[in-house]
């Protein structure tokens, strides 16, 4: 481990972006730091050139959840114990409040932020198949540039994305789904809390006289990095609810994922149990829509 | 009950309970030292090599090196072991296993030395693996300590009766193999030790040592000083389950022979991915059985094979094994039985003790097997073992005939019956066939078949598992504890052991005991720190002896004082025979009309000449074992247990979901209730991750899980109610007849849950851990890599 760090505390997002607007190589942004220094004690090759921590934590506008007439905006640094407390996540969003739910144990919820989740971009972040399923857009701000981006755009690749080194994530967007919509989220872990998802899954559908209207489907864990299908959504479409229907998503979502991910290791396990479990979700979304 | 007790039994709040939420408690690494310096260990990532040299001189002449240790700076034995000494203390012609350490690097700064300790030059040629325990003793196997001539470490016969007359008189037979892991004790703080130099050529060690006689003997024999000149001290210790013997013995000499090389204090503590490296584990198992029954359900005979994956060096490899031998038939009276115990060397981590010590593997296998029985007789698991099982009088394995006891085998199980249904329970879940769909890995995308009705995904089950557990040493050696009572003259009283608080709850156990012999409260006791220079030599803290053996030393202190204040108020109030004087609540009655309270009694003596200091001593009965036909009289006593399980098996995710363990023990006299609690909600916690998750993975002999990232215990949230249950059986021996408790809550829960998931799904498991791979799969997957993505 590096033997010492700088670390800056901005109060503002203009002092953040003035900090990020030189020496970009050596900065790391900080915020909860449930990876970040989890990584630089592993001597992670990505934090190899960090010599400055900017820890964005003390600037309220990243942190605030608001209700906009057509979005929902959370701040790029709200813990998950903050998104899972506020009553906008709870009425608004259920399935982003049972993503967050599953992550870690209390410690880590309490620390761990939303934008550090993505902006990590491991294939288990879990409230990304949530976020993906309520299509989720992200502001992005430096020092000359403003710019608003679909989630899904943003991650590019395993711990990649579009993040460029001046830049900072400031908030979610999230349109505020219809009271038509119904959903939910699954985890698959190897113990009940301080788990890393062996499996996510999330699903918003909008059911119009037994067919389905609209459909978002997204998964985390069984592929590279959290994704949406949609191919798999627009079979899906005007497609009359039934189980034969699900079973069919189901094996799709299997081919799909063989396609994108190719057969790993976990492959014998994961396969078979991630349409197993996408099946016995669609049925309980089913069940609690009749 | 015969004695009305005033606080044996009752629930009382451990003693250090306060100082460690708090933060108060000094543990290991909380000591410095005035000139402290850091050792840093020299390692290679080879599990079997031949060290052709080691070239220090890039780091040699760096500041931050005070000084670097080798063998050539041991003055003593090069190699320890609890056992055999085979374990080198710093390696300097072979590594055996990864965690192995070529040397120290000692310094001031240890972030320092971290950094440098990369740079030292070690040519090294690799030599061939062997990593197969079962290859182990094959001719032409690979000898890990040449000088052995063979690989094998102990072998225990077992031989009563005549196996194959047995099997001709049986209406069945069954054969089967059942495999165990490797774990880890996954104590909560990595080992750490200082050895500060004292004058007169002295040493004095603080640490994080479970067994500090142990560990003085390893470490004089290093330092080549008497005992005497040896000191330990136990430092507040973060949890041991077993695991701080061998590794704190050998890091404590190593602390010591640069101590004594630098003149300066010197301090090693480990990482958590050094300790899992360099730390034994629990012995992996392969079991073999063949059981012989009527039709009746009686057992005629039974042939049992087990392998034990030593590792790299014996440790305490034959003990283990030899409990096993004892016990493998599991609490049954079986007339034929011939069994052998085998413990074998190869490059893999070396295995030693951890709480159950060889009783999880075969109580694994043999109640697997009793409920087979059951299922092809179609009877249900209590009926089979009732009709085997221990009773008064029945004659073990090694034909030891037990007495002197309450043999509560079969009053365990129906106590745990009753208070769960079982019978019940166990018939509604009971399934004819396997529900677990089969899957075609050549087909990965699943048939609308597979999928199951959401209704039918989860499937309840019961089961059970019972035990006998012999206490204390038996006849792995001599068996005596000490302890130490000083009353002050105000009533308020100094107490020591030999044994060690090991995170137990001993001293408060132990305090409880004197208070109550002595009619004051357990308040008043201060229990001492630990120290091998102020109580006799009481063996080690292990094998669950601590409550029988101090707690009987402890008894015997009380009761050599309160003798002593008994003549005192005989001859001071000039009592007659017939007098009967008690000491209650810190005062003093005679004829139940209070003469005295404790304090002045205690001011008394003083004023008398009294000495109100003394040494108490127990000593187990002794036992016998024949090592060549595995006959005596094993323990001079045994404890009774039962686990039942209740769990949900999610059939589409192999989740085993763990709704209520109910753990029946007869630990016999229960002294502190709290802490009996806190033994059955810790033991049956651990025995559960065994069952189901915990499991030590190596790639070449090296450990690929280094820290709690990846290898995974069980936490709160993934275990439901745990209902601890005692019956306070008779007993001869121990304080008022308390005998042992810690292992037997951990042996027996990963077979109950095993015959649990069995109950829910219809199929039967044979290797453990029963982890989501192996419910859904029927195997175990190993990612070839598990290093983690975010760290390319």
């Amino acid at each position: 481990m590096k033997t010492s760090i700088e670390i800056l505390t901005p109060k503002t997002l203009t002092e953040i972006l003035g900090i990020l607007s030189e020496r970009q190589e050596i900065l790391t942004l900080i915020a909860g730091g449930t990876d970040v220094i989890t990584g630089l004690k592993q001597e992670s090759k990505r934090f190899k050139d960090t010599e400055v921590l900017v820890d964005v934590n003390h600037v309220p506008e990243l942190k605030e959840i608001k209700h906009m007439p057509e979005k929902i905006t959370i701040g790029a640094a709200a813990t998950f114990s903050e998104i899972y407390n506020n009553s906008i996540v709870s009425n608004e969003l259920p399935i982003l409040k049972k993503a967050v739910s599953t992550i870690g144990s209390m410690q880590i919820r309490n620390r761990a932020t939303i934008a550090g989740n993505f902006v990590n971009n491991a294939p288990c972040a879990d409230t990304v198949p949530a976020l993906l399923v309520y299509n989720a857009t992200i502001e992005i701000e430096s020092m000359n540039s403003k710019r608003e981006t679909y989630l899904q755009e943003f991650l590019q690749g395993p711990y990649k994305t579009q993040l460029k080194k001046d830049e900072v994530v400031t908030k979610i967007n999230i349109p505020v789904p219809t009271k038509s919509f119904t959903g939910d989220f699954y985890k698959l872990g190897r113990r009940r809390a301080v788990a890393i998802s062996r499996i996510t899954l999330a699903v918003l559908m909008e059911l119009k006289e037994n067919k389905i209207n609209k459909i978002r489907i997204a998964s985390g864990s069984v592929t590279p990095i959290g994704t949406r299908f949609p191919e798999l959504e627009i079979f899906a479409m005007e497609n009359d609810v039934n189980d034969n229907l699900f079973k069919t998503l189901a094996s799709r979502m299997g081919e799909e994922i063989i396609k994108i991910t190719g057969l790993r290791w976990s492959s014998a396990y994961k396969l078979p149990v991630v349409q197993q479990m996408f099946y016995q979700l669609l049925k309980g979304i089913e069940r609690r829509s009749l | 009950m015969a004695k009305k007790f005033s606080v044996v039994g009752k629930p009382v709040i451990r003693e250090d309970g306060i100082d460690k939420v708090t933060g108060k408690a000094k543990f290991a690494d909380d000591y410095k030292f005035n000139g402290m310096l850091h050792a840093v260990m020299l390692r290679i990532p080879c599990a079997h090599a031949k060290i052709n040299s080691i070239d220090f001189s890039e780091i040699q002449n760096d500041e931050s090196v005070f000084s670097i240790i080798t063998n050539k700076d041991i003055p003593g034995t090069k190699k320890v072991g609890v056992i055999k000494n085979d374990q080198p203390v710093f390696c300097n012609e072979k590594v055996v296993t990864p965690g192995d350490v070529l040397g120290m690097i000692v310094g001031q700064s240890e972030e320092k030395l971290r950094s440098l300790v990369n740079k030292i030059k070690v040519d090294y040629s690799t030599l061939p693996l062997l990593t197969d325990p079962q290859k182990s003793l094959e001719p032409d196997a690979i000898l890990i300590h040449p000088e052995t001539k063979s690989n094998l470490i102990i072998h225990h016969p077992l031989r009563k009766g005549n196996v194959e007359k047995g099997f001709t008189e049986s209406d069945h037979i069954l054969e089967q193999t059942y495999t165990t892991q490797l774990i880890e004790h996954a104590y909560i703080e990595p080992e750490a030790v200082s050895a500060i130099p004292l004058g007169a050529g002295g040493i004095k060690i603080i640490g994080s040592i479970q067994n500090p006689f142990t560990t003085r003997r390893i470490v004089a024999a290093v330092v080549n000083l008497p005992l005497d000149k040896v000191q330990i001290i136990q430092a507040h210790l973060g949890g041991s389950f077993g695991g701080k013997d061998d590794t704190m013995c050998i890091l404590a000499a190593r602390a010591a022979v640069a101590a004594l090389k630098t003149d300066h204090p010197v301090k090693i503590r480990y990482t958590r991915e050094e300790s899992i490296l360099e730390s034994y584990k629990r012995h992996p198992y392969i079991l073999n059985y063949k059981v012989g029954f009527a039709k009746t359900g009686k057992i005629k005979a039974m042939r049992i094979d087990i392998l034990a994956d030593g590792g790299a060096y014996c440790s305490m490899s034959p003990f283990v094994t030899w409990r096993s031998v004892v016990q493998a038939t599991g609490p049954y009276e079986i007339k034929n039985v011939h069994t052998d115990v085998r413990a074998v060397y190869t490059n893999n981590p070396y295995t030693g003790a951890m709480r159950g010590f060889g009783s999880p593997q075969p109580i694994f296998a043999n109640e697997s097997l009793m409920d087979e029985i059951a299922l092809r007789l179609g009877m249900t698991p209590d009926e089979v073992r009732k009709i085997n099982g221990l009773k008064e009088g029945s004659i073990t394995a090694t034909g030891q005939r037990l007495k002197n006891h309450d043999v509560n085998l079969l009053n365990v199980l129906s106590t745990a019956m009753k208070n769960t249904d079982f019978k019940k329970k166990w018939i509604n879940n009971k399934k004819k066939e396997s529900q677990l769909g089969e899957l075609d890995l050549s087909q990965p995308v699943l048939k609308d078949s597979q999928y199951m009705n959401p209704d039918q995904l989860i499937k309840k089950g019961i089961g059970l598992a019972i035990s006998y557990r012999g206490c204390s040493l038996g006849a792995e050696g001599i068996d005596a504890a000490a302890a130490y009572l000083s009353i002050q003259n105000d009533g308020s009283a100094y107490l020591l052991s030999g044994l060690a608080e090991n995170g137990q709850g001993l001293r408060t156990t132990f305090s409880i005991v004197a208070a109550e012999v002595l009619g004051i409260s357990h308040e008043q006791i201060f229990y001492l720190e630990t120290d091998t220079s102020r109580v006799p030599d009481s063996g080690p803290t292990v094998a669950s002896r601590a409550t029988l053996m101090g707690g009987g030393a402890v008894k015997n202190a009380a009761e050599i004082i309160l003798d002593r204040l008994i003549s005192l108020i005989r001859k001071e109030w000039k009592l007659k025979k017939k007098d009967e004087i008690e000491f209650k609540e810190n005062k003093i009655f005679v004829n139940k009309n209070k003469i005295s309270t404790f304090p002045d009694l205690c001011k008394l003596a003083a004023n008398r000449g009294v000495n109100l200091a003394t040494i108490g001593w127990y000593k187990s009965p002794t036992v016998d074992w024949n090592e060549h036909t595995g006959q005596g009289d094993a323990y001079f006593t045994y404890v009774y247990g039962c686990h039942v399980a209740e769990v949900q098996v999610n059939l589409g995710t192999g989740e085993v979901y763990l709704d209520r363990i109910t753990a029946v023990h007869d630990p016999g006299t229960v002294i502190n209730k709290l802490g009996a609690e806190g033994q059955v909600y810790g033991g049956v916690t651990q025995g559960a991750g065994y069952g189901i998750i915990e499991e030590v993975t190596t790639d070449r002999g090296v450990i690929r899980e280094q820290n709690f990232d990846q290898y995974l215990i069980l936490t709160s949230k993934d275990i439901g109610e745990i209902k601890p249950i005692f019956i306070q059986g008779k007993e001869i021996f121990g304080p008022w007849g308390a005998k042992s408790l810690g292992e037997p809550t951990l042996e027996l829960t990963a077979a109950a849950i095993s015959n649990a998931v069995c109950n829910a799904v219809g199929k039967r498991f044979f290797n453990l851990p029963l982890n989501l791979e192996e419910i859904v799969l029927g195997k175990k997957l190993r990612p070839e890599e598990i290093k983690r993505g975010s760290l390319q």
